[in-house]
């Protein structure tokens, strides 16, 4: 193409040809030695899975935030109680003559105000985020823990496939209530009872899904492929489908936390909820809703809403944010 | 694929005859006052002649058998407690078309706001739309449903001027139970689909069609919409028979006779024959529900499979 | 796609604005005032199970009967008794017979208001034959044993069912079971005692007629629906839709339709009332709302609801005492055993009394007047008088109770010290666990719980005491709670079955050999286990069983007086702990409360609105405190 060659880069021609000649063989060509660290360096060199995730969810600069806002409620929650001049949640406050401090509006003395027997919202409103926390958060661990375990295998090794779609059928169609009415009458109201109840069925929605994912993933190409070099199943599970799952229950995760406070409201709703001296989001809101047709209460209905609300938003909006940051194919662009 | 279906069905049957068979099993592991609405003050005579009218005092496996036969009959046996003596199928014959009814109108509603929402916000991903939608969809999820049903009751009849209670006649008292039934299921809907849409934007085929100059909107419809329905479809009979059982909240407010808080009043009574027949009708509602989402789901996407044979292992 | 579903939101959107548009305009027209159409709305959360009152027993499947059965007698608005069905009566000489002529223009109706029948004295006998047939569980069977002649030889001979005693019945004629047509017209009874309080009996659901060819024909549906029941009140029941509606039309050919004024009830079902008809009350939609107390300040001091405020009229015929359980079968983690101990001691029992401020709970329900559902007696004021029209609760032995409130801080802590020192050297540790426990689907109960814990152990100091709130569970929660002993003190409440002091005595007497788990305090316990307050539990024993024995109508003055003694013991020795009447709830009303039916006992006449006329506006407070000022003159 070049038609026309300047003098000057003939003469540096010339002059390169000069200098490989004058070399010996051994300057020209040497063995490499085989170095590990090196031959990995070919691909995506410093490529590291979760320190990408972590550097693209970093950069959702609101979701960030909420994380200090979540782990700030659950600290506080936590140090509430020890702070000075901080009523005991099922303390019953009473007046000189007295009779209980009733449905006091908040004021100085009792920040959110007194429920109907002059119990102070303020401090039951943290310990209720704190049990009601707790609660979410054990769940989701335990339907995370059971639900992926179950949900590969079920979804990855076909021999299993209907022994895993009956139980789901039995399961998934014993309606919840029933489980959750057999639970209150066999168990003490508490804690670890709506745990349990809650627990019992979910587990298996998180396996069908996880397993709904598989079946998608799973005839994929690269997933032939290593079944064609006779990779075995474990590593494929581990990693070719994990990862890829990652951001869908990380998602679903962060979801159950608000779920699960929403359930414990509907089952208070039923009148099965924790007996009152455990104070919960669930129940603070049953109490709150009964009196939504006065304006004046409605303090007792609001609090509690608006921190399940934050509670709820900070979740889910953490929760897509990392399931964005966690998919691998982001990482790139 | 027939034959599969076949076994699928037979399986189903199966599954259907074991849930009713436990639920039949745990039901008798409840205390016995439940059965009597004055246990107090009856004697024990009395406590023993009507267990024994009920059929309680014979052996577990005779009862299972009475239940199977008289269900082969098409007899679902006698409301006890929650309306005495009143044949149980009469009861569900009323309380299922209004629950049908209500259900179908918010699946119909929920689908037709969800998945545009869905589809918009995914086309719009990181601005406005996507974030006005987000805003909706939080909101919702976030505000406990008790809550805002009943500020939708609230106000909302005000607005329409309509009573507080539903009113089977008048139509317009139709619209606040449908809308504030359909507005969890649209959030659902469009969270999901959001999800789902984004996650395949990234891959290759949108890539490739982007690359081959098919314009936007046309890859959003026909390839992107089409792969990210695919695990919504599944969940669609589900979602119905959910939005049935969980109309318990609204039924209650606006007093509408259906099936919504049913179970859990038949349980707290005890009502044998009424949980039973329930469990039933929820049961196979639930079985048909998962076996039409996975043939959906086969037809929707033709890469799923479920032959033995046929298809990519 | 996108397209279509757009199309799909347009025609849907269109759709809900057309029927929107032609929606109907018929609103809640309110209740119209004058004498031709009076209409009375209201909400109700609790459906019934059944219509038949032959078998119910509960409270609230009584209202429907009680408006649309008429019984021999009912009583007025001051609860004396007056003549219904039964123009006239007497009783023979020895007591024992009740012969009861009957007005010949009673007539039963079906849900059209058609008439069907005349009202016989036979309809009576039938109606008890079929409360007595064992396969249809008439919860109230056993109520008539012991009262009617035989009534109790023909139920056990009907079951074929051996006894707890093993003992099988033999089989007898129902001609041998005291009732009896002697004509068309005139009805008998035989009862197997005298018994003082039979005509007020009378009232109660037990001795309502039935149709008898209805009964023949229907056997166990009698009174499934509106349709498979006949009607002779002052109402009949128009439609019956389960947890949607009853409606309920005045009956013109009820002998006493002139004093029937409203002339349509409407009651909508909604589980939800609590929350929804304070609301459809601002709105007009209701006649009538429960105003719980967790709204009743905000009512009261707006302006727009503060007059539509008034409060039920008070109930007489229930009474709350706290329970010390001499049977305690709780697990062990409470220390069932120690309890049994502490129980047994009477300065244990004095100091919870005497710690035990009723105020504090009772202003949970009541803020206001909390004083005035506070009782000192078992029995409630104004429950019933003597021949001398002296009331029970101010006979003599009541004098140092009645007017003294159980609570004492300083007697408290003399009675903890008596009691520590006592217990300790029969062995028990401190502080002592009383386990309490409520039923979560009662309003306001685990309030209550929460503060009498809280209230106690402040009195009592918790190196005392320890009470251990715990929710039982909602649904079987007299069976597995109060029945079973599982509790070591608790609040429990009785209801009047008939209008004498003796019906008082059936929480705590029991009977040699009763075990029956009704008895709520298993008093028969301390002295089965001979502890320390055996003789205390015999001396009330005795108490009971010389006041029951005296029955001649002669002798009232003296049988009252002797029951009286035995509930004075009772209280004084702290066998049990007063606590108070029902609450009469705070409501919107539009009628005045005083004019209907009242009885202290029966329930049947407080849930007529016969001779209750509904009235332009809600009653206020003022208007409220009128009406019953005028009342109590009467």
């Amino acid at each position: 193409m070049l038609r026309y060659k300047s003098k000057t880069v003939s003469k540096l021609e010339k002059q390169v040809e000069e200098h490989i000649e004058n070399m010996s063989d051994e300057q020209l060509f040497s063995f490499a030695e085989y170095d590990r660290d090196r031959s990995e360096k070919t691909a995506y060199s410093n490529y590291s899975y979760w320190k990408s995730t972590f550097r693209a969810f970093r950069k959702n600069k609101v979701a960030v935030a909420l994380v200090w806002v979540v782990l700030g409620i659950l600290l506080f929650t936590l140090i509430q109680p020890f702070l000075p001049g901080q009523y005991d949640p099922n303390y019953i406050n009473n007046d000189t003559s007295g009779l209980q401090f009733r449905n006091i509006e908040p004021c100085s003395q009792f920040w959110f105000g007194t429920n109907s027997i002059g119990q102070d919202l303020w401090a039951r409103i943290w310990a209720g985020t704190r049990n009601s926390m707790m609660i979410g958060i054990c769940v989701a661990m335990i339907e995370a823990l059971i639900g992926i375990v179950v949900g590969v295998l079920w979804g990855y090794v076909r021999k299993l496939d209907w022994f895993f779609t009956e139980i789901y059928n039995i399961l998934d169609n014993i309606p919840n209530t029933i489980i959750l009415i057999l639970i209150s009458y066999i168990m003490k109201p508490g804690v670890p009872t709506l745990i349990f109840a809650m627990c019992l069925t979910r587990w298996i929605q998180m396996a069908r899904f996880i397993r709904n994912q598989v079946l998608i993933i799973r005839d994929r190409e690269y997933n032939l492929a290593s079944r064609c070099v006779g990779t075995p199943t474990q590593k494929i599970i581990t990693r070719n489908l994990l990862p890829y799952l990652v951001s869908v229950i990380m998602l679903r995760m962060a979801l159950t936390v608000p779920e699960a406070i929403g359930n414990e409201v509907f089952i208070t709703y039923i009148g099965l909820g924790l007996p009152t001296n455990i104070p919960s989001l669930g129940r603070l809101i049953d109490d709150g809703r009964q009196l939504m047709m006065s304006a004046s209460l409605r303090y007792q209905l609001i609090f509690p809403t608006i921190v399940v609300s934050i509670v709820t938003i900070s979740f889910y909006i953490i929760g897509n944010a990392f399931s964005d940051a966690a998919d691998p194919k982001n990482h790139i662009s | 694929m027939i034959q599969y279906l076949g076994k699928r069905m037979g399986r189903s049957l199966l599954t259907l005859v074991v849930i009713v068979t436990l639920v039949f099993i745990l039901l008798r592991l409840m205390p016995i006052e439940g059965y009597f609405e004055n246990y107090e003050k009856l004697t024990e005579e009395q406590i023993q002649v009507g267990l024994r009218e009920m059929g309680l005092t014979d052996p577990m496996p005779v009862q299972i058998l009475h239940f199977y036969q008289q269900l082969l009959h098409g007899d679902l046996g006698m409301s006890r407690r929650y309306r005495s003596n009143v044949a149980v199928v009469e009861i569900l014959k009323k309380k299922i078309p209004i629950s049908v009814r209500l259900g179908s109108l918010s699946i119909l509603l929920s689908l037709c706001v969800g998945l545009p929402l869905g589809t918009w916000m995914a086309g719009h991903k990181g601005k406005w739309p996507d974030k006005l939608g987000t805003v909706f969809i939080v909101f919702i999820q976030a505000v406990p449903a008790v809550v805002y049903y009943l500020f939708i009751q609230l106000y909302g009849t005000t607005l329409l001027g309509v009573p507080l209670l539903f009113d089977e006649g008048n139509i317009r008292c139709w619209i606040l139970p449908v809308f504030s039934m359909s507005l969890g299921n649209i959030a659902y809907y469009g969270m999901w689909l959001r999800r789902y849409m984004v996650d395949e934007s990234t891959k290759d085929y949108v890539k490739l069609a982007t690359a081959k100059g098919v314009p936007k909107s046309r890859i959003m419809r026909n390839h992107i919409f089409r792969n990210a329905f695919v695990p919504l479809v599944q969940y669609l009979p589900t979602s119905f028979l959910n939005t049935v059982i969980g109309s318990i909240y609204i039924e209650s407010l606006y007093s509408i006779p259906g099936m919504g808080g049913l179970l859990v009043d038949v349980i707290k009574k005890n009502d044998n024959n009424m949980v039973q027949a329930i469990v039933l009708l929820y049961a196979t509602v639930g079985v048909i529900g998962l076996l039409l989402g996975d043939i959906l789901m086969t037809i929707v996407d033709p890469r799923i499979s479920f032959g033995k044979k046929g298809g990519v292992r | 796609m996108k397209k279509n579903v757009l199309s799909l939101i347009l025609c849907v959107a269109m759709a809900a604005g057309m029927l929107s548009g032609c929606g109907s305009t018929q609103s809640g027209s309110g209740s119209a005032s004058s004498g031709e159409a009076m209409e009375y709305r209201e909400l109700y959360s609790s459906e019934v199970a059944t219509l038949n009152y032959l078998t119910t027993s509960t409270i609230n499947e009584m209202i429907i009967p009680a408006n649309v059965i008429d019984t021999l007698v009912e009583t007025d608005a001051n609860g004396n008794l007056v003549p219904s069905l039964a123009t006239s009566w007497e009783q023979s000489d020895d007591g024992l017979t009740w012969t009861f002529h009957l007005r010949e223009d009673a007539k039963w109706v079906d849900n059209t208001g058609k008439e069907v029948a005349d009202v016989v004295a036979q309809d009576f006998v039938d109606a008890m034959k079929y409360i007595l047939t064992p396969e249809y569980e008439a919860a109230n069977a056993q109520n008539l044993f012991g009262v009617i002649l035989n009534a109790e030889e023909y139920y056990m001979g009907a079951t074929g069912v051996a006894d707890e005693n093993g003992k099988v019945w033999d089989p007898i004629d129902f001609a041998e079971v005291g009732v009896k047509a002697v004509d068309t017209y005139t009805l008998q009874y035989t009862l197997a005692k005298e018994v003082p309080y039979f005509l007020s009996s009378l009232v109660y659901i037990l001795y309502m007629p039935a149709n008898g060819e209805l009964l023949e024909k229907t056997g166990a549906n009698f009174a499934t629906s509106a349709e498979t029941m006949y009607y002779n009140g002052g109402y009949y029941l128009q439609e019956f839709t389960p947890q949607e509606k009853q409606v309920l039309v005045k009956n013109p050919l009820n002998w006493d339709a002139e004093h029937v004024y409203i002339t349509k009830i409407t009651r909508t079902y909604n589980a939800e009332a609590d929350t929804l008809a304070p609301e459809m009350v601002k709105r007009g939609e209701v006649d009538y709302a429960d105003i719980g107390s967790e709204i009743l300040d905000d009512w009261l001091s707006t302006d727009e609801t503060k007059n539509l405020v008034s409060k039920q009229r008070p109930a007489t015929d229930y009474s709350y005492f706290y329970c010390f359980n001499f049977n305690p079968t709780f697990a062990e983690e409470y220390e069932p055993e120690n309890w049994r101990l502490a129980v047994n001691n009477e300065n244990f029992r004095q100091a919870m009394k005497a710690a035990l401020n009723r105020v504090n709970p009772v202003a949970i329900s009541e803020p206001n007047s909390p004083t005035d559902y506070i009782m000192n007696t078992i029995t409630p004021y104004t429950f019933t008088v003597n021949a001398d029209g002296k009331d029970f609760s101010d006979l003599d032995a009541f004098k140092d109770i009645k007017g003294k409130d159980s609570f004492d801080a300083a007697a408290a802590a003399a009675y903890k010290e008596k009691a520590m020192e006592e217990l300790t050297a029969a062995g028990a540790t401190f502080p002592v666990k009383a386990l309490m426990k409520y039923n979560p689907s009662t309003t306001n109960w685990d309030k209550e719980c929460a503060v009498v814990e809280q209230q106690v152990e402040e009195v009592l100091g918790t190196d005392f005491v320890d009470i251990i709130v715990e929710a039982g569970p909602s649904d079987s929660f007299l069976s597995q709670v109060r029945r079973s002993g599982d509790y070591a003190f608790m609040k429990c409440g009785w209801g009047a079955d008939y209008a004498d002091p003796e019906t008082w005595t059936d929480p705590f007497y029991q009977a040699e050999g009763d075990m029956e788990g009704y008895k709520y305090a298993f008093l028969r316990n301390a002295i089965a286990e001979n502890g320390a307050s055996a003789s205390t539990v015999q001396e009330y024993f005795n108490l009971v069983e010389k006041a029951k024995a005296i029955t001649a109508e002669a002798d009232k003055n003296a049988r009252y007086d002797a029951f009286a003694e035995a509930e004075a013991y009772l209280i004084d020795h702290a066998l049990t702990i007063p606590y108070g009447i029902s609450i009469s709830n705070y409501i919107a009303v539009r009628y005045n409360v005083f004019e209907g039916e009242y009885a202290s006992c029966g329930i049947v006449p407080n849930k007529r609105y016969k001779f209750i006329k509904v009235q332009d506006a809600f009653v206020s407070m003022d208007t409220y405190d009128a009406n019953r000022k005028a009342w109590e003159n009467e």
